[in-house]
C-alpha cells in the first residue's frame, strides 16, 4: 500500500466492489454455459439454469464424444495450430533478423515493402483466387502459406532484436562462430520474452480463427473446431426465426451445444493462467516500440 | 521512415570512382549472404501472397470469370463500380458498416479508459491481478464461442437473461432478431471481449505517470476526482489520443468474424457489413469482380485514413506509426 490512497474508504469499497462485479459479469457467461452443458433438457427449456448444473448429467459430453465429430475437429485445430505457429515464428525470425541490422543494403526497401502490406491488402477474392490458382484449396497449406508472417508481429521482434547488444555478436565471430550459430545459440535465447509472446499469439490466432477455413477448407472431416461449432450455432440461430419447433428435429439440442463450447473454451482456460503474462508482456513490447 | 546507413567501408564514394564502389558493393552483399539467404524466402513471399493479390484486384475493372481467369476475362473499365454505387445494396452496407464503427466509437472505445482508471485506484495488488486476469479472459476466445454464448443467453426462449425479463414481468425479448436490439448486443458483445484487455495499455501508461504529480495535486487539496481529471487523464492523453485515432482509421471495417457469428437472416438489414457483403456475395454467389471493386474501394479509403491518420498524430506531436 503506498501513501497515495487519499481517496475515501467508502469510495475504495465501492470501487472494489463494483470491479469484482464487473469481473463476474465478464465470467457469468462462462458459468453460465458450462452449467447448461451439464444440465437437464428440461431445466434447461424452463430456463432455469443458473450458475450451477440443474439435475446434473453428462449426456451432452456423452452424445459428443459418441459422435465423434468434434474429437476430429478438434484434432485437426491442433495440427492447424501447431504447424501454423511453427511456420509463423520460423518466418518471422527469418525476416526480422536480417531487417534489425542497420548495416544491410537493401533493408529500407524491405521494410517499406513489408510496411506497405499492412496499410493496403488485395482483398479477399483476389486471394482467394491465388490461392484457388496454386490448387491449396481444401489443404491446409491454404491457410498456412498466405498467413506466414504478421506484419505486425515481425515489426515487434525486429524493434526487440534492435535493442540487443551489438558487442555480443562481434565477440561471437571473433571467437569463430558461424552466423548460424550466433543466432541459434546467443541471438534466438536472449530473445525468450518475445519469442514466447509471439508464439502465444500466433497459436492464439490459430486456435481461434474460422474465417479461412471457412473459405478453403471443403471436406467435413478437415473442418476445424471452431468451424464445425459454428455449423452447430448456426442451426439453433435459424430457430430463432422461424420459432419454436419447426425445426425441432434437425435443431442441435441446447446442452449439446454447450458442451460442445465447453469443449472449446477448455484448453485455452487450462493454459491462460499459466501463459497470460507473456501475453502482456507481448502487447507492451508492441506499444512501446513498435 | 529514414535509417542512416553506415557506410562500412571506408573508401569514400568519389565520381570517377565506379567500379571500386560497384566492388564494395558486392562485398557488402557477400560478407552479408547469410543474412540474405534468410531473407529470399520472405521476400518470396511477399510477392506472391501479398503483392500478386494486389495485383489480382484488376479484376475489378474486368468481368471475371473462373474459365477465362485473369488475363482473358474482358475489360469492362468502371462498370463494376458504376454497377455498385447505382445499387442501393451498397448504400446500406456502407450505412451498416460505418454506423457500427461509430456505436463502437462512442459506447466501446471509452469502456477500457473508465476501467483502467477504476482499476489502477487499486491499492492491493493481489486483488488488481486476479481482476485483471479474469477480465482478460474473453480477449482469448473465439468469436465463435462468444457468439454461440450470446445467443443462448439472449435466446427467448432458454435464455437466461429473458428468464430475468419474464421474471420482472416483462415480456420477453428477441434480442439477435431485433434489427434495434442487434446492433446493442453486437456493441455489448464486443465490450465483453475487448474492455478488460484494452486496459492493459492505459494501465501502463497509468504506471509511468510521476507520483509527485498526485502528491503535488493532495498537497493543494485535490479530491480524488479532481486528481484523475488533472493528473491521470493528461498522463494518458497520448495513449488514447493514438488508440482513438487508430480506431478511426478503422472505419471501413468491421471484423468479419464477429459479425458472421452474431448475425442471421432476420437481421441482414443492419448486420450486412463489407466484409460479409464480399464473403457472401463474392465467394458463395461467385461474383468475383463485382465484390472484388467493393474489396478494392474499401481498401482504397481505408488506405487514405491511415496515412492522414498518420499525418495527424505526428502533428499532434506524437510519435507516428511510421
Amino acid at each position: 500500500m503506498n501513501e497515495r490512497s487519499s481517496s475515501p474508504a467508502w469510495f475504495r469499497w465501492l470501487n472494489y466492489i463494483f470491479l469484482a462485479l464487473c469481473a463476474y459479469a465478464t465470467l457469468f457467461p462462462f458459468i453460465n454455459i458450462i452449467a447448461t452443458s451439464f444440465s437437464s433438457s428440461r431445466a434447461i427449456n424452463a430456463g432455469e439454469v443458473f450458475m450451477w448444473p440443474i439435475e446434473f448429467n453428462l449426456d451432452a459430453y456423452n452424445n459428443l464424444i459418441r459422435d465423434g465429430q468434434l474429437i476430429v475437429a478438434m484434432k485437426n485445430t491442433v495440427i492447424i495450430t501447431l504447424v501454423g505457429t511453427a511456420l509463423n515464428m520460423l518466418f518471422t525470425i527469418m525476416a526480422a533478423y536480417p531487417l534489425s541490422k542497420a548495416r544491410l543494403k537493401g533493408r529500407n526497401v524491405m521494410l517499406m515493402a513489408i510496411l506497405f502490406t499492412m496499410l493496403f491488402s488485395g482483398g479477399l477474392i483476389p486471394n482467394f483466387l491465388l490461392v484457388n490458382t496454386l490448387g491449396l484449396v481444401n489443404s491446409y497449406w491454404a491457410l498456412w502459406l498466405p498467413a506466414l508472417i504478421s506484419a505486425y508481429n515481425m515489426f515487434v521482434m525486429k524493434s526487440f532484436l534492435e535493442g540487443l547488444p551489438e558487442e555480443l555478436e562481434e565477440s561471437a565471430a571473433i571467437d569463430g562462430a558461424s552466423e548460424f550459430t550466433i543466432l541459434w545459440r546467443i541471438i534466438l535465447p536472449l530473445s525468450k520474452p518475445v519469442i514466447a509472446a509471439l508464439t502465444l499469439f500466433y497459436a492464439v490466432g490459430w486456435w481461434n480463427s474460422y474465417m479461412n477455413v471457412l473459405i478453403y477448407i471443403r471436406s467435413t472431416d478437415k473442418l476445424s473446431l471452431m468451424v464445425k461449432l459454428y455449423q452447430m450455432i448456426d442451426l439453433v440461430s435459424t430457430e430463432l426465426l422461424r420459432g419454436e419447433g419447426v425445426l425441432q428435429a434437425v435443431i442441435t439440442p441446447e446442452s449439446i451445444r454447450a458442451a460442445a463450447v465447453v469443449f472449446a473454451i477448455v484448453p485455452i482456460l487450462c493454459v491462460y493462467p499459466f501463459l497470460q503474462k507473456h501475453f502482456i508482456k507481448g502487447v507492451l513490447l508492441g506499444s512501446i516500440k513498435g | 521512415m529514414k535509417m542512416n546507413i553506415p557506410q562500412p567501408t571506408g573508401l569514400p564514394a568519389e565520381p570517377g570512382m565506379p567500379a571500386r564502389k560497384k566492388a564494395s558493393f558486392w562485398k557488402q552483399v557477400s560478407r552479408n549472404r547469410f543474412l540474405y539467404m534468410l531473407l529470399v524466402p520472405v521476400a518470396i513471399y511477399l510477392l506472391v501472397f501479398k503483392y500478386a493479390p494486389m495485383f489480382g484486384e484488376i479484376i475489378a475493372f474486368k468481368n471475371y470469370r473462373l474459365a477465362d481467369g485473369i488475363w482473358n476475362s474482358p475489360w469492362v473499365g468502371f462498370e463494376q463500380f458504376e454497377k455498385l454505387f447505382a445499387s442501393r445494396e451498397f448504400y446500406v452496407v456502407l450505412k451498416n458498416t460505418l454506423l457500427l464503427n461509430l456505436y463502437h466509437l462512442l459506447f466501446a472505445f471509452p469502456v477500457p479508459i473508465l476501467l483502467a482508471i477504476l482499476l489502477n485506484e487499486v491499492r492491493v495488488e493481489w486483488y488488481k491481478r486476479t481482476l485483471q486476469n479474469l477480465l482478460y479472459i474473453p480477449h482469448f476466445i473465439s468469436w465463435v464461442v462468444l457468439g454461440s454464448i450470446v445467443i443462448a443467453l439472449l435466446s427467448p426462449s432458454t435464455g437466461f437473461v429473458n428468464y430475468l425479463l419474464k421474471g420482472f414481468g416483462l415480456e420477453p425479448i428477441y434480442f439477435m432478431a431485433d434489427k434495434l436490439w442487434w446492433p446493442v448486443s453486437f456493441i455489448v458483445s464486443g465490450i465483453w471481449k475487448e474492455a478488460g484487455f484494452g486496459t492493459i495499455l492505459y494501465l501502463a501508461a497509468m504506471a509511468s505517470i510521476d507520483p509527485t504529480l498526485y502528491e503535488a495535486a493532495r498537497m493543494d487539496g485535490a479530491s480524488k476526482l479532481r486528481q484523475t481529471w488533472h493528473v491521470t487523464l493528461p498522463g494518458i492523453r497520448s495513449t488514447i489520443a493514438i488508440l482513438l485515432i487508430l480506431q478511426v482509421g478503422k472505419m471501413m471495417d468491421v471484423g468479419f468474424e464477429q459479425v458472421y457469428a452474431l448475425r442471421n437472416d432476420a437481421v441482414t438489414s443492419v448486420a450486412e457489413v463489407i466484409s460479409t457483403f464480399v464473403y457472401t456475395r463474392g465467394l458463395v454467389n461467385l461474383q468475383y469482380s463485382y465484390t472484388t471493386a467493393l474489396g478494392l474501394f474499401q481498401s482504397l479509403i481505408a488506405l487514405i485514413l491511415v496515412v492522414s491518420v498518420n499525418r495527424i498524430i505526428k502533428a499532434m506531436g506524437e510519435r507516428g506509426l511510421w
